[in-house]
């Protein structure tokens, strides 16, 4: 098989992966919700409510579409599209697994491995916020604006420390590869732990993850849309699949932090102390690493949802001020520490 | 014929040209950020990856967004910029910058026969680490000069900002 199509066989599965999970987290946001809360939830559609994102789907795509009368027309249909697109590009440069031979031929589990891996998924990160701007204004309603100015001024409070970690982690790794981070991440470290990320940056796991729930406009960070003071925000004048497209894209977003995470912090596709490659095929061996590195990233999916209806909402100035006043600074702390201890081992 | 950069160069100039024609202001960034993206591809095409990613990190990730959270605090959707455009000095200062800018491209058109030479790339050329290399070897001074410069107008502008220190 020539490396094109190996090529397009890898970006149309992770594409449909990537729609799948982010289908089945809509039901599991309900349901999680409803089991936290001790109801039952959806449960009609099918066993346990499976059927119910179809039906949502379904309703989204049947609804009139309505743009409102003072609304800019081009850049009202933009906006969804600018939030949605950033979130599937991501998945190009992120391993799903280790690799897999077939027919004598190493395949490795990532589309693309390149050599500045990490900075395009921060570059993406950061020009997703374009469009909830674009959504925001483009409605032309107070709410709306209000959300989208929210939601600049959080990104650009909180890319700020989410770079630090991500900097700490790199200059451990030393190198941007997202593959190379977790081959890195093999064997033990102090010969009792698990080689990975979290050991070695456990004050930069925290930063990144706290950074992360603000990048995805999640509780305890979703000012942007605060139902209770700005009604829906920058989504308040969207209705029917163009809302539903912004809805899809924050669970796409979702799952590509959660693969950072796992990637950066969690020993990508390695088990604790075993070497799967040691006892099994090379077929099965890619599939077993595909699971595991899914399985890890599940448990990162149910925490954004377990979080989400666990804690209450910041205020805003609360927001602003943990980003400037705490996270910069313990950001600064620990490439400083990080910086300290590669010196010291060299 | 290079088709990509033609295909680059041409959405920059022509997104460059929305930027300052666009009457609504967020058309206007929007374009900017074409013009950055476009700017991205080149260096890609130049094998600059990383200098790629900057573009797009810092200028349109970060200091465009702040331009835009300005822009959203201070006016609302439909808003012209009338106050701005009618402004005869600034259209005058505007129109002698123009005038020395396209002279300076004239002067640089000198150098077109260089284009077309090609280059043989080192090893490693355009990668993170080579890059790093060249910045923390050769090029330190010039970087801890131009972060002082920064400090300075830190400095600067947290003094214009505050009414009493």
């Amino acid at each position: 098989m020539p490396d094109w199509k190996i090529a397009i066989i890898k970006v149309v599965f992770i594409w449909c992966w990537t729609l799948i999970v982010a289908v089945i987290m809509t039901w599991v946001e309900r349901r999680g919700a409803a089991m936290i809360q001790d109801r039952l939830g959806p449960n009609r559609a099918g066993p346990f409510g499976l059927l119910q994102p179809l039906a949502d789907g379904i309703k989204l795509f049947t609804k009139e579409d309505i743009v409102p009368a003072r609304a800019q027309k081009y850049l009202f249909t933009l906006g969804p599209v600018m939030f949605a697109l950033p979130a599937f590009s991501a998945y190009a440069v992120m391993p799903f697994g280790d690799k897999i031979t077939l027919g004598g031929k190493e395949i490795i589990l990532q589309i693309s491995d390149v050599s500045i891996g990490i900075l395009y998924v921060v570059a993406l990160g950061s020009i997703a916020v374009y469009g909830m701007i674009i959504g925001g204004w483009s409605s032309n309603n107070k709410f709306s604006i209000l959300g989208g100015l929210r939601s600049t001024a959080q990104l650009i409070s909180y890319e700020v420390p989410w770079g630090l970690a991500i900097l700490a982690a790199v200059m451990l790794y030393g190198t941007f590869s997202m593959r190379e981070v977790s081959l890195a991440q093999q064997g033990t470290f102090l010969g009792f732990l698990p080689n990975w990320g979290i050991f070695k940056q456990p004050l930069g796991f925290i930063l990144f993850i706290v950074a992360a729930y603000c990048e995805a406009n999640r509780v305890p960070f979703d000012l942007p849309e605060a139902e209770s003071e700005i009604v829906a925000g920058y989504h308040t004048a969207y209705g029917s699949m163009r809302l539903g497209l912004y809805l899809f894209g924050e669970y796409i977003n979702l799952y590509t932090l959660s693969a950072i995470i796992v990637t950066l912090y969690f020993g990508s596709w390695h088990l604790p102390y075993v070497d799967m490659s040691t006892f099994l095929g090379p077929i099965s061996y890619g599939i077993a690493t595909f699971l595991v590195f899914f399985l890890k990233v599940a448990f990162f999916l149910w925490l954004f949802v377990w979080v989400r209806w666990t804690v209450p909402r910041f205020r805003y100035d609360q927001v602003m001020g943990l980003g400037w006043k705490t996270l910069i600074p313990i950001g600064l702390f620990n490439l400083f520490i990080t910086a300290l201890f590669i010196q010291l081992s060299i | 014929m290079d088709l990509i950069f033609w295909f680059f160069a041409f959405m920059a100039v022509s997104a460059g040209l929305l930027t300052i024609t666009a009457k609504d202001p967020l058309p206007c960034a929007l374009s900017l950020m074409s013009v950055f993206i476009a700017f991205s591809g080149l260096y890609l095409h130049l094998h600059a990856p990383l200098m790629a990613i900057f573009q797009v990190t810092i200028y349109a990730g970060a200091i465009l967004v702040l331009v835009l959270f300005v822009m959203m605090l201070l006016t609302t959707p439909g808003e012209r910029l009338k106050s701005i455009q009618k402004n005869v000095p600034f259209r005058i200062m505007g129109a002698q910058l123009g005038l020395c800018l396209t002279a300076l491209l004239g002067f640089g058109m000198k150098g077109i026969s260089d284009l077309v030479v090609q280059a043989r790339l080192p090893d490693g050329f355009g990668h993170p680490s080579s890059f790093g290399t060249l910045f923390f070897k050769d090029y330190l001074l010039h970087f801890e000069v131009a972060s002082v410069l920064l400090l300075v107008a830190l400095v600067g502008s947290i003094y214009l900002g505050k009414k009493s220190l």
